[in-house]
């Protein structure tokens, strides 16, 4: 840590972490139910554990997206942040706006709207905690008079989430362009500012982590965020299909749509070369592991399985079946969940005591189980789904009845869900394994960074 | 290529896109009152829609296929199921379906009659929305288009009792809706009516598609090509049940001089209220 008050960023990680094993409980909850019979049937419905599941996610990747920009921007600009007490205060808002939405669900007490349930007093405190989230930073970088291209990326993919989130706060009379509308926040956040957001932390992550050239960096950085706005703002049309919309958004989305992995190989092709050409200039592999991984499993993930049925004339078949549930796991996990993971990871060993940079094995013991489990539930999804549309949507067997013979594929989720969850287990175990630490250190001083090693 | 060409490069993309996304979206506002049949989204549509998002509706169901995947899409369900039917489903789905024979069930949602009415009148309105013809073929909540296929391995080779019915049903105790016993007995007498009927629209099999037969029987009575007996819609299925020849819906795969290819022997294997039941479910098909 070299800047005192690059501390906020270790409690809102702390916060990210228990939402993060809390949306777990609710995800294996609601996978059990999938199996049935459902015992909790009339106290807890499968409605009210994936809302809580869905939320929580949302919530605790944003609280890391702001604890990782806090860890971030301090060191990018060189100088302490504006004002630490904003930080806190906006950390405190946005814990008990989480919590009494989570509360306020078990009653159902929401929208009803998918993705977007927050009550509307909630949702002007997610605003209220942008805004002073926003200035903050801002205020911070104007302070310093020293603002990275990669800073810049971020900030905006920060400002554009918040401003693509007013939509959701319209009341709109007609369910069809209801559900246009929701798809700006949706999609444009996770096809648009938010890989703006990822593409900023795997800037930084490279740039520290490797030996890369800044310059070099920061250029791709830019043809990286061309090539995601080009193919993912049209692409929203593939969130259009079926719902009520003049018939030209079918090719549109499309085909802009499946332009969209070319970023995602653009970014994966950026973190490997960035690390095979020059090398390693940290200790800190294990966040190399996650930095790498989650490139890769984005790739895989949203690029690979995003394009397998976004093209209309698959989509017509797939579409509503768990062969979405498979992209929407490994797509949201490798791009979001592991970036903050990474940057977690790389923040840690100087934010806590009795650590090495390396990483522990508890660690590497993580990331292999993460990521062979959300790989098996993703197969598991995939299995199922597929089953799906061959029984029900193509040769016209009942839902229920198609649902009775595919559970041998919900069997398999649960097991490698289960996987995964021991694997975040140790993640969380390892985050709270030692105390908190706040010491400034250096730049060149040890622990964080002795001379280069080599790896080529 | 240097730093500022590839900063042009993302602005300019940017900024293309932007422009191409908003002058379509505009575009698309002026057709959305066409398609969606705005006309008809009336108060009462509009507070079935606040219904169908105060219940939660959308984290088990998909609507338009968004939506959560435990349970079925609802797009055109009005299409594949009578007012009636849904009213019944709606007061106690428990009545229809049995938890431990599918091994999920939709909690009893505890609406009031109005809102029910309403959410019907939402659902209606949903199902007529223009949407390039999704989904492609109908989907169904239980059964088949093609008989036999929601068998279990075990229950293929025989049919009648509890424990033979076919996944989806309910055991029947006596004691439910008429809709639902119905709905019950038309996969479990013997021979089975969804061997020969579909309740999918379009899905001819050796029988008509029973999907709207309701509505079709109350134009058809009125009409001179009909001979039968019946003065309503009851009669009318009561009639086709019992004596299938009476009247023969046209079609050369469907009956052969007169006599329709529909089995006879209900009349004498079923109980009269079997038969009320059934013509009881089939009225909800409209
Ligand atoms: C907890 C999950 C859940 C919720 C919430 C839920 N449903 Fe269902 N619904 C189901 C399941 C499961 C089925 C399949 C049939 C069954 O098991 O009852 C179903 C079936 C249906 C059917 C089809 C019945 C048939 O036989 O055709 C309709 C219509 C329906 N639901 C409407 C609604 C409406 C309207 C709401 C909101 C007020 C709603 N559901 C909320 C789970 C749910
Ligand atoms: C072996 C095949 C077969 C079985 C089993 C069968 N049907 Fe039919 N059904 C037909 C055929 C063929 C027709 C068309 C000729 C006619 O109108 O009788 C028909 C016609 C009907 C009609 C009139 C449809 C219309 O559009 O007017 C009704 C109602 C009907 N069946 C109900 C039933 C019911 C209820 C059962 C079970 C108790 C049943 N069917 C069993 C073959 C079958
Ligand atoms: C990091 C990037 C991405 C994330 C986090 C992501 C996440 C998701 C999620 C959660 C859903 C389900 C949404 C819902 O039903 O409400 C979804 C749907 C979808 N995604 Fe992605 N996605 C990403 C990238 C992509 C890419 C690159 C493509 C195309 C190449 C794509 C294609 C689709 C399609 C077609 C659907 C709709 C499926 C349907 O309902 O028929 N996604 N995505
Ligand atoms: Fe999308």
């Amino acid at each position: 840590m070299r800047y005192r008050s690059q501390a906020v960023a270790y409690w809102y990680f702390a916060v990210a972490m228990v939402l993060f094993g809390l949306q777990l409980v609710f995800g294996l909850l609601s996978a059990a139910k999938y199996l049935g019979p459902d015992p909790l049937l009339n106290i807890l419905p499968f409605d009210v554990t994936k809302v809580i599941h869905t939320n929580l996610l949302i919530v605790w990747v944003l609280t890391g997206f702001m604890g990782a920009t806090y860890w971030m921007v301090p060191d990018e600009s060189r100088t302490e942040l504006y004002s630490t007490k904003l930080a806190y205060i906006q950390l405190g808002l946005w814990v008990v706006m989480g919590v009494t939405a989570v509360i306020g669900y078990l009653f159902r007490y929401g929208t009803g709207n998918k993705l977007l349930e927050q009550p509307l007093p909630h949702k002007i405190v997610i605003v209220i905690v942008m805004l002073m989230f926003l200035y903050n930073v801002i205020m911070t970088i104007r302070r310093s008079g020293r603002f990275t291209t990669t800073e810049g990326v971020l900030l905006l993919g920060v400002a554009g989430a918040a401003v693509l989130y007013l939509p959701a706060l319209l009341h709109y009379e007609n369910y069809t362009v209801s559900i246009i509308y929701r798809w700006w926040t949706i999609h444009l956040w996770v096809e648009g500012v938010w890989e703006m957001i990822q593409g900023g932390f795997l800037a930084y992550l490279l740039i520290r982590l490797s030996g890369a050239d800044r310059e070099v960096l920061e250029k791709w950085l830019y043809v990286i965020v061309g090539l995601v706005f080009i193919a993912g703002i049209l692409g929203t049309a593939h969130h259009y299909y079926w719902v009520g919309v003049p018939q030209y958004w079918l090719p549109i989305g499309g085909f802009f749509s499946a332009l969209e992995p070319v970023a995602l190989v653009g970014m994966a092709m950026y973190a490997y070369s960035a690390i095979r050409r020059s090398g390693l200039a940290h200790p800190n592999t294990l966040a190399l592991h996650w930095t790498i991984g989650s490139a890769l499993f984005t790739l895989f993930g949203a690029g690979l399985l995003g394009l397998a049925h976004t093209w209309p004339s698959v989509n017509k078949w797939t579409h509503g079946t768990l062969v979405t549930a498979m992209h929407g796991h490994a797509a949201f996990y490798g791009a979001y969940a592991m970036i903050v993971l990474a940057m977690i990871t790389f923040a840690l060993p100087s934010m806590t005591h009795d650590r090495r940079e390396q990483g522990s094995a508890v660690g590497y013991w993580s990331f292999w189980l993460q990521l062979a489990g959300m790989f098996g539930m993703t197969l598991s999804f995939a299995t199922a789904g597929i089953g799906q549309v061959y029984l029900e949507r193509i040769l016209g067997l009942g839902y229920l009845d198609t649902q009775l013979k595919i559970q041998v594929h919900f069997l398999m989720l649960i097991a490698t869900a289960t996987l995964f969850s021991i694997g975040v287990g140790l993640f969380i175990w390892d985050f709270f394994r030692t105390r908190p630490r706040f010491e400034i250190v250096a730049e060149g001083a040890p622990p964080a960074a002795p001379a280069r090693v080599a790896v080529t | 290529m240097n730093k500022r060409q590839a900063r042009l490069f993302a602005i300019a993309s940017t900024g293309l896109a932007t422009v191409a996304f908003l002058g379509l979206t505009l575009h698309s506002h002026t057709k959305f009152d066409e398609l969606t049949n705005a006309q008809n989204n009336t108060p009462q549509v509009q507070s079935g829609r606040d219904v169908w998002h105060k219940y939660n509706c959308v984290n088990c169901h998909t609507l338009f296929g968004e939506g959560a995947y435990y349970a079925p899409d609802l797009t055109k369900i009005t299409q594949l199921r009578g007012e009636q039917y849904l009213k019944a489903y709606m007061r106690d789905p428990s009545a229809f379906y049995d938890e431990q024979r599918h091994r999920r069930l939709m909690p009893k949602q505890n609406l009031s009659e109005r809102e029910i009415t309403d959410l019907i009148a939402f659902l209606d309105w949903v199902s007529k929305v223009d949407n390039q013809g999704w989904p492609p073929r109908p989907i169904l909540v239980t059964g088949a288009s093609i008989p036999g296929t929601d068998f279990g391995p075990a229950q293929g080779t025989s049919s009648g009792t509890a424990s033979t019915l076919p996944p989806g049903a309910r055991p029947v105790t006596g004691t439910e809706n008429p809709i639902a016993l119905g709905a019950a007995a038309f996969r479990s007498v013997a021979p089975a009516c969804n061997a020969c009927h579909s309740t999918a629209p379009g899905v001819n099999m050796a029988g008509p598609s029973l999907a709207g037969v309701a509505a079709r029987a109350e134009e058809l009575i009125g009409s001179p090509e009909y001979k039968g007996q019946a003065k309503d819609v009851k009669s009318y299925l009561i009639e086709s049940i019992r004596t299938p020849s009476a009247y023969v819906v046209p079609g050369t795969m469907y009956s052969a001089d007169g006599t329709s290819f529909m089995p006879n022997t209900y009349e004498h294997d079923l109980s009269a209220e079997q038969i009320d039941q059934l013509a009881e479910y089939l009225s909800t098909l409209k």
